[in-house]
C-alpha cells in the first residue's frame, strides 16, 4: 500500500525542480502570470558589495511587460534571516527591463528572493534562488 | 592457567582500545589538505584580497594629506572636551589597536558601550556597534558632544578652530575663510542641539543661518579627523603569509608560519565552526548587524542594538544624505536601501577578526574578557535577552578545538599598515 503510494506520488517529486527553476536562468512566477530573469551590474556578484540588478518581466510567451510594479524581499532560509537591504525598483527602463537599486548580500550560501509582480493589478509571486 | 591468560588477554585489549580511543580524542592532529572551495575562502579572507580605500564623496577632503595633518592634531587634542582631558585618543588608543581595554569607553562619564577599534572603518558602511552612524566624519562629531564622552559643544569647538592661529590656518587652506563667530551676541560661548537644557536652549535661540554656518565648520571639524582616520588600516598578518604561500603551492613554508593548532583552528573557522559567516572577507566582517545572544552588561537593560540605530542614522543630520555632505549627487545607496524589522532588535554590529590581541575586554559592553569566553558563547547559543539569537544551534565543539579556534585568531594579529608618526601624538 504504501509502496503503491511512493510509486504514485514520486512523479510530483520529480517535477518539483521544474517549479522554481526553467531555462535560461530565468523564473515563472507561481500562478503563471509572468516570466522573471535578471542581471547583476556587479559580476559576478560577491557579498558585502552593494550594487543594482536590471530585473526582466515578460509574458510566459516572451512579450516584455511594461508598467510592472516590482518589490523584493528575501533572505537565507537555512539561517533564518533576511536580507541585510532593502531593494526598490527605481526605474522602469523599457522593453520589460527594471532597475532594481540597493542589493547587497553578506553571507555566502544560499539566498531566496521573493519577487512580486505586479501588472495592472494582476499579482503574482516567484521566489528566485541564488547560490553565493 | 587458561583462564589467567585469557583474562590477561583480555585486560590488554581493553587496554589497547581505550590507548587507541584517546589517542584518537586527544592525540596530536594533523590538519587535512585544503580543497579547492577552501582556497577561495582562503584567499577571500587574505588582506591581498582587500581592495582599495572606498572613495567617500560625502567628504571632499577624505584623501587630502593637509586634512589628514589637521585631523591628527585634532585626534589627540585635549582641548576638544568639556574639562581639557579627553581627547579621541582617549579611548582610541594607537598602542591598544584604536580601543582602550575597558569594557565601557571611559572620558567625561562612562561611555554606553566598548569603545570600537578605528583601524579599517573606512570600509565600513555603518560606524558604531548599532550603525547610528555612516561615515567617519559624521562618527567623529558624536563623541565631541555626548556627555559621558568628551562632553563638549559644537559652538565650543568651532570657536577653539577660530581661536588657534595653526587650526585657523590648517582649517582656511581646506574649507575657505572660518566664519567670524565673535558676536557673542549671536554666536554664544557654549550652544548645541543636545539634551542639555542650557546648551539646547542657547542653540534654540541662534538663527537658523547662524546654527548652520556653525554646522558647518563642525562637520569639517569631523572630515579632517575623518581623513586622518582613514589612514589608520590593518597590516599583513602570519594568516595572511600562511595563505599567500599555501596558494602559491608552498607547503613546506606555509607549514613553517602558521602551527598545526593554528592551521587547525583555520579548519575550524572556514568549515564547522561557521564563523565565516559573518566574519567575511579581507577584514573577517561584513560589517552587518547580528544578535548572537550576548547577554546584557550587569545592571544595564538589553541593548536594542540596530533597531534603534537605524532610526539613529536616518534622522542624523550629518548622515550621507544630509545638507553636510559634500557629494552634489547625494549618491548613498546604503542609507537609501537600508533596512529594518525585527530581526535587528539587540543586533549590533560584527568586529573585524583582526587584531583582537591587546583589545579584550570584547563584545558591546566588553562583556567577554577573553576571546575563550566569546567562543564559548557560540559554543553554548544561548537564547537571546531580547530579539532572536541568530546562532540557532549550539557550536557543540570540544574543548580542545575551541583552543584551536583561540590560537589561529592569534594569527592575525599584526602590526598596522600605517606609518608610525600617525601612531602618536603629532609633534607640533
Amino acid at each position: 500500500m504504501a509502496r503503491t503510494f511512493l510509486l504514485q506520488t514520486a512523479w510530483v517529486f520529480l517535477l518539483l525542480p521544474l517549479a522554481a527553476s526553467a531555462e535560461d536562468d530565468s523564473w515563472l512566477t507561481r500562478s503563471g502570470y509572468y516570466r522573471i530573469s535578471y542581471k547583476s551590474e556587479l559580476q559576478p556578484i560577491e557579498i558585502n558589495r552593494i550594487h543594482s540588478w536590471v530585473v526582466h518581466i515578460e509574458s510566459p510567451a516572451g512579450e516584455p511587460l511594461l508598467g510592472a510594479e516590482i518589490s523584493v524581499t528575501g533572505g537565507m532560509p537555512l539561517h533564518n534571516h533576511g536580507l541585510p537591504t532593502d531593494p526598490k525598483m527605481t526605474t522602469e527602463i523599457g522593453n520589460g527591463d527594471y532597475r532594481l537599486e540597493g542589493v547587497r548580500f553578506h553571507m555566502n550560501g544560499y539566498w531566496e528572493l521573493l519577487v512580486t509582480i505586479d501588472v495592472d493589478g494582476k499579482r503574482d509571486t516567484v521566489i528566485v534562488p541564488l547560490d553565493l | 592457567m587458561t583462564s589467567i591468560t585469557s583474562r590477561n588477554t583480555g585486560a590488554l585489549v581493553v587496554m589497547v582500545v581505550l590507548l587507541a580511543a584517546g589517542w584518537w580524542l586527544y592525540g596530536p592532529r594533523s590538519p587535512s589538505t585544503w580543497t579547492a572551495t577552501d582556497l577561495a575562502i582562503l584567499q577571500s579572507l587574505s588582506i591581498d584580497n582587500l581592495p582599495p580605500l572606498p572613495p567617500d564623496p560625502s567628504n571632499a577632503v577624505a584623501d587630502s594629506e593637509t586634512a589628514a595633518r589637521f585631523g591628527h592634531r585634532l585626534f589627540f587634542d585635549t582641548r576638544l572636551s568639556a574639562n581639557g582631558s579627553v581627547s579621541c585618543a582617549t579611548c582610541h588608543q594607537a598602542e591598544r589597536r584604536f580601543s582602550d581595554g575597558l569594557p565601557k569607553g571611559r572620558g567625561i562619564g562612562l561611555s554606553g558601550r566598548n569603545s570600537r577599534s578605528i583601524v579599517g572603518t573606512a570600509y565600513s558602511p555603518w560606524l558604531y556597534w548599532d550603525g547610528r552612524r555612516d561615515s567617519q566624519w559624521a562618527q567623529a562629531l558624536s563623541p565631541l558632544e555626548d556627555p559621558a564622552e568628551h562632553g563638549g559643544n559644537r559652538m565650543q569647538f568651532v570657536r577653539l578652530i577660530g581661536d588657534d592661529p595653526a587650526y585657523r590656518h590648517f582649517y582656511e587652506l581646506l574649507f575657505g575663510s572660518l566664519p567670524d563667530f565673535s558676536d557673542r551676541r549671536r554666536f554664544p560661548d557654549a550652544a548645541a542641539p543636545v539634551a542639555d537644557p542650557a546648551l539646547r536652549a542657547a542653540w534654540q535661540e541662534m538663527t537658523a543661518a547662524d546654527q548652520h554656518s556653525v554646522n558647518i565648520a563642525f562637520a569639517n571639524l569631523g572630515k579632517a579627523i575623518a581623513a586622518y582616520e582613514r589612514l589608520i588600516l590593518p597590516g599583513p598578518s602570519r594568516f595572511d603569509a600562511y595563505v599567500r604561500a599555501v596558494l602559491s603551492g608552498n607547503q613546506t613554508t606555509a607549514e613553517g608560519i602558521l602551527s598545526n593548532e593554528e592551521i587547525l583552528g583555520l579548519q575550524l573557522f572556514i568549515g564547522e565552526a561557521r564563523c565565516t559567516e559573518c566574519h567575511n572577507g579581507p577584514l573577517f566582517t561584513n560589517n552587518e548587524f547580528h544578535n548572537t545572544g550576548v547577554l546584557t552588561f550587569p545592571g544595564d537593560l538589553p541593548d536594542r542594538g540596530r533597531i534603534d540605530g537605524v532610526r539613529l542614522v536616518r534622522n542624523d543630520p550629518f548622515n550621507c544624505l544630509g545638507e553636510y555632505s559634500d557629494d552634489p549627487d547625494r549618491n548613498c545607496p546604503e542609507l537609501t536601501y537600508v533596512r529594518t524589522g525585527i530581526e535587528l532588535i539587540a543586533a549590533t554590529r560584527t568586529p573585524s577578526l583582526r587584531n583582537l590581541g591587546g583589545t579584550a575586554p570584547y563584545s558591546h559592553k566588553g562583556q567577554h574578557d577573553t576571546l575563550a569566553s566569546v567562543l564559548d558563547l557560540y559554543n553554548r547559543a544561548p537564547l537571546a535577552m531580547i530579539g532572536h539569537n541568530e546562532v540557532e544551534k549550539p557550536l557543540g565543539l570540544s574543548r580542545r578545538e575551541l583552543k584551536w579556534l583561540e590560537a589561529f585568531l592569534g594569527s592575525l594579529d599584526a602590526p598596522l599598515a600605517t606609518e608610525l608618526e600617525w601612531l602618536t601624538a603629532p609633534v607640533n
